[in-house]
């Protein structure tokens, strides 16, 4: 049997294997067919190889980075812009965050009943939606600034296309008060004005990067480059006091109202510091809700008038010229000036209530034009050139803001003896209301000057000497006298707190001309007198209701600010004050002049 | 020898379990405190929303129309203020 077996294999080995020792299995196969599929399973086996060596050394970074694709993921992380916050640290811009939400057109798909109710969610009518879908593109933008509440609810309805990328909006709480020193950011949260504008290198934050694996049901396992935190921006602390800047601003808004003016401003400064406590315009905005404006509105309510718009001082400078009169010792506060109306140059000179002589101090209770030219056509043009050019006129306020004006004050060589007169009771020049405030902290400093700014400043500030302190004094002494009786601002007398200041009136130029009919009010001072703490300046610009001088108009708003501003700084009232504390005299609790004075 | 072996071999097994777990755990520990992250930077943010929120809902101005509208308030003046002297800080002075 095993003879027999070992022959079968060799009698067929010629010309084919035995598989099987049973005939009956064994076929017939040719042996080149298993030495072909031997050669094959080896190429079989020599190509995985070279397509191993080609994936693992040839194309092996290509490979590398497709497989990163899939588990890395990078992406930044935004950094949010700095916050500005008031000098008590209330806030007044921050960042919040929001969506931007994108709709994938080819995707988008929703039932009447979704997209009735993404619309409500979205603040949109369907009038406004469809016309976003009209367009080739393949994803639109539906929505920015869109906060966290409204898309968490948007994602639960289920609309098929929608995709949200996170971002910061800005807040504005103080709103409409504090738009014009605040200002606004475009949609990118770049500064566009004010302090958003003029701190835009430190408020804006730099955005980190983060590059992560996930596996394969999304989870985060690990970092994949070193993580870059975000930068925030840094937060800005003003010189600013919400309380006093909404004083001002409502106080200057009511005031325009009344007299249905076309603007008005305020701006108070801290004389000990220089710091701006308020700056404020009216009319204003909402600096979230700007896009409800249209064009022309919107220049107008965005107008910082009290640092852009320039106008002729008026009566406001004949301090100073009195001022310099009596440092030069040309003149003493009671020395008598011939007030008889005089003519420069072919042009008479003259005033509203005249008077054949007045002293010094007189001529500023009396706002005399006359007074005022007299005292400055004794000066040399340079002296008076000198002066305004120290109290700041014709100079930029070195102050942190964009857009603050320089006013205009011509050199003195061009002056001719007309200008020189003119020049006394502030005519041919240009300053703003900032300016003319800062100004009039020379005479509340006892003769020095300080610099102003919006930022909160701790430590009294070096102001710088224009005047020696007798002679401020002295002026300071004839400011009180223009609010008192036989002054022209009886009406800026606030309660309890003494003050001086001194009014002014000027046409409203109309184009290179004046306007017969249209004024510009404003009035200047400082409380209290003793040791002046603050200086007020308030402009209301064409009053048309209820008189048109400053002693009628932004007077009665200097008191008002002045009074709560020394009240929250905690100063106390310098003079006696009647009490009203009885319920039936508090309902009429206007300025009493009997009562202190 | 052999024995030697199995030893070694058993270690290396229970090394890679051991190895899998551990890596197992720390992506998971990653992933947790991934979310806490983005849960605190969600939380900050709701933070900041709600305090300027909050502070929008007491602005001057709307505090000083609630109380001169609802509540009959008017400013207060000098006029309608008691001054009080600080018996303690005079002496001091």
């Amino acid at each position: 049997m095993i003879a027999a077996r070992r022959r079968v294999p060799s009698a067929v080995s010629a010309r084919s294997l035995a598989y099987a020792s049973s005939p009956l299995l064994a076929s017939k196969t040719p042996p080149w067919r298993s030495r072909f599929l031997v050669v094959m399973v080896a190429l079989g086996f020599l190509a995985l190889l070279g397509r191993a060596v080609y994936v693992q050394i040839v194309a092996s970074d290509f490979y590398l980075a497709q497989g990163e694709r899939r588990f890395v993921h990078t992406y930044d992380v935004p950094a949010s812009r700095g916050r500005i916050i008031d000098r008590n640290g209330l806030i007044l811009a921050t960042s919040v965050a929001s969506n931007t939400v994108y709709l994938n057109l080819k995707q988008y798909s929703a039932t009447p009943q979704q997209r009735r109710e993404l619309l409500r969610l979205l603040g949109m009518s369907g009038t406004e939606f469809d016309e976003r879908l009209d367009t080739r593109l393949t994803e639109v933008v539906l929505k920015r600034q869109l906060g966290d509440d409204a898309w968490r609810q948007i994602r639960a309805l289920g609309v098929k296309g929608l995709r949200a990328e996170p971002g910061y909006t800005r807040s504005y709480p103080e709103g409409e008060a504090a738009a014009h020193v605040v200002g606004f950011t475009d949609i990118r949260e770049r500064g566009q004005e004010g302090v958003e504008l003029a701190f835009e290198k430190d408020l804006e934050g730099r955005d980190g990067q983060r590059g992560i694996m996930r596996d394969g049901v999304g989870r985060v396992i690990d970092d994949y480059i070193e993580a870059i935190d975000p930068e925030h921006g840094r937060e800005i602390q003003l010189s600013i006091d919400t309380k006093v800047q909404f004083f001002a601003y409502q106080r200057v808004r009511d005031a325009v109202l009344e007299h249905k003016a076309k603007a008005g401003s305020a701006v108070v400064i801290d004389v000990v510091t220089g710091e701006v406590l308020a700056l404020a315009n009216y009319p204003s905005y909402q600096p979230a809700q700007r896009g409800s404006l249209n064009r022309g509105q919107f220049s107008d309510a965005a107008r910082n008038r009290a640092l852009t718009d320039v106008f002729e001082p008026g009566s406001v400078m004949k301090p100073f010229v009195a001022a310099w009169a009596l440092e030069s010792r040309r003149v003493r506060p009671n020395t008598v000036i011939n007030t008889s109306s005089f003519s420069v140059g072919g042009k008479p000179i003259r005033d509203t209530h005249p008077h054949d002589a007045m002293t010094v101090a007189e001529i500023i209770q009396r706002s005399s034009n006359i007074g005022a030219a007299r005292l400055a056509m004794q000066m040399e043009p340079r002296e008076l050139w000198e002066l305004y050019s120290n109290v700041g006129f014709g100079q930029r306020p070195q102050i942190e803001f964009p857009g603050a004006v320089s006013g205009r004050l011509r050199p003195y060589k061009n002056w001719k003896p007309v200008d020189q007169s003119r020049l006394a009771f502030g005519y041919g020049l240009s300053a703003s209301l900032l300016q003319m405030a800062r100004a009039y902290t020379v005479f509340a400093r006892d003769g020095e000057i300080v610099p102003v700014t919006m930022l909160r400043q701790e430590q009294p500030v070096q102001g710088v000497r224009v005047l020696s302190p007798q002679v401020a004094r002295d002026v300071r002494k004839m400011l009180q006298l223009v609010t008192e009786t036989g002054g022209t601002a009886t009406r800026a007398q606030a309660l309890g707190y003494s003050v001086g200041g001194k009014t002014g009136t000027a046409y409203a130029q109309d184009g290179a001309d004046y306007a017969g009919n249209k004024y510009r009010a404003w009035f200047v001072g400082m409380a209290p007198m003793t040791q002046p703490r603050v200086v007020v300046a308030v402009m209301i610009d064409q009053p048309s209701v209820g008189g048109h001088f400053g002693g009628d108009v932004a007077a009665p708003v200097f008191s008002q600010v002045v009074q709560q501003t020394l009240r929250l700084l905690g100063v106390p009232p310098d003079l006696e004050v009647r009490r009203q504390i009885v319920a039936e005299s508090v309902a009429q609790a206007a300025p009493d002049p009997a009562g202190g004075r | 020898m052999k024995r030697l072996h199995v030893v070694l071999l058993l270690a290396l097994i229970f090394s890679c379990l051991a190895l899998v777990q551990t890596s197992y755990e720390s992506r998971r520990l990653f992933d947790e405190t991934n979310r806490a992250r983005n849960e605190l930077a969600r939380l900050d943010a709701e933070a900041q929303r709600l305090e300027a929120e909050r502070q929008a809902q007491a602005t001057h101005l709307r505090v000083e129309k609630l109380a001169r509208e609802k509540l009959a308030m008017r400013t207060v003046t000098p006029a309608v203020t008691h001054f009080v002297v600080d018996a303690a800080a005079e002496a001091g002075k």
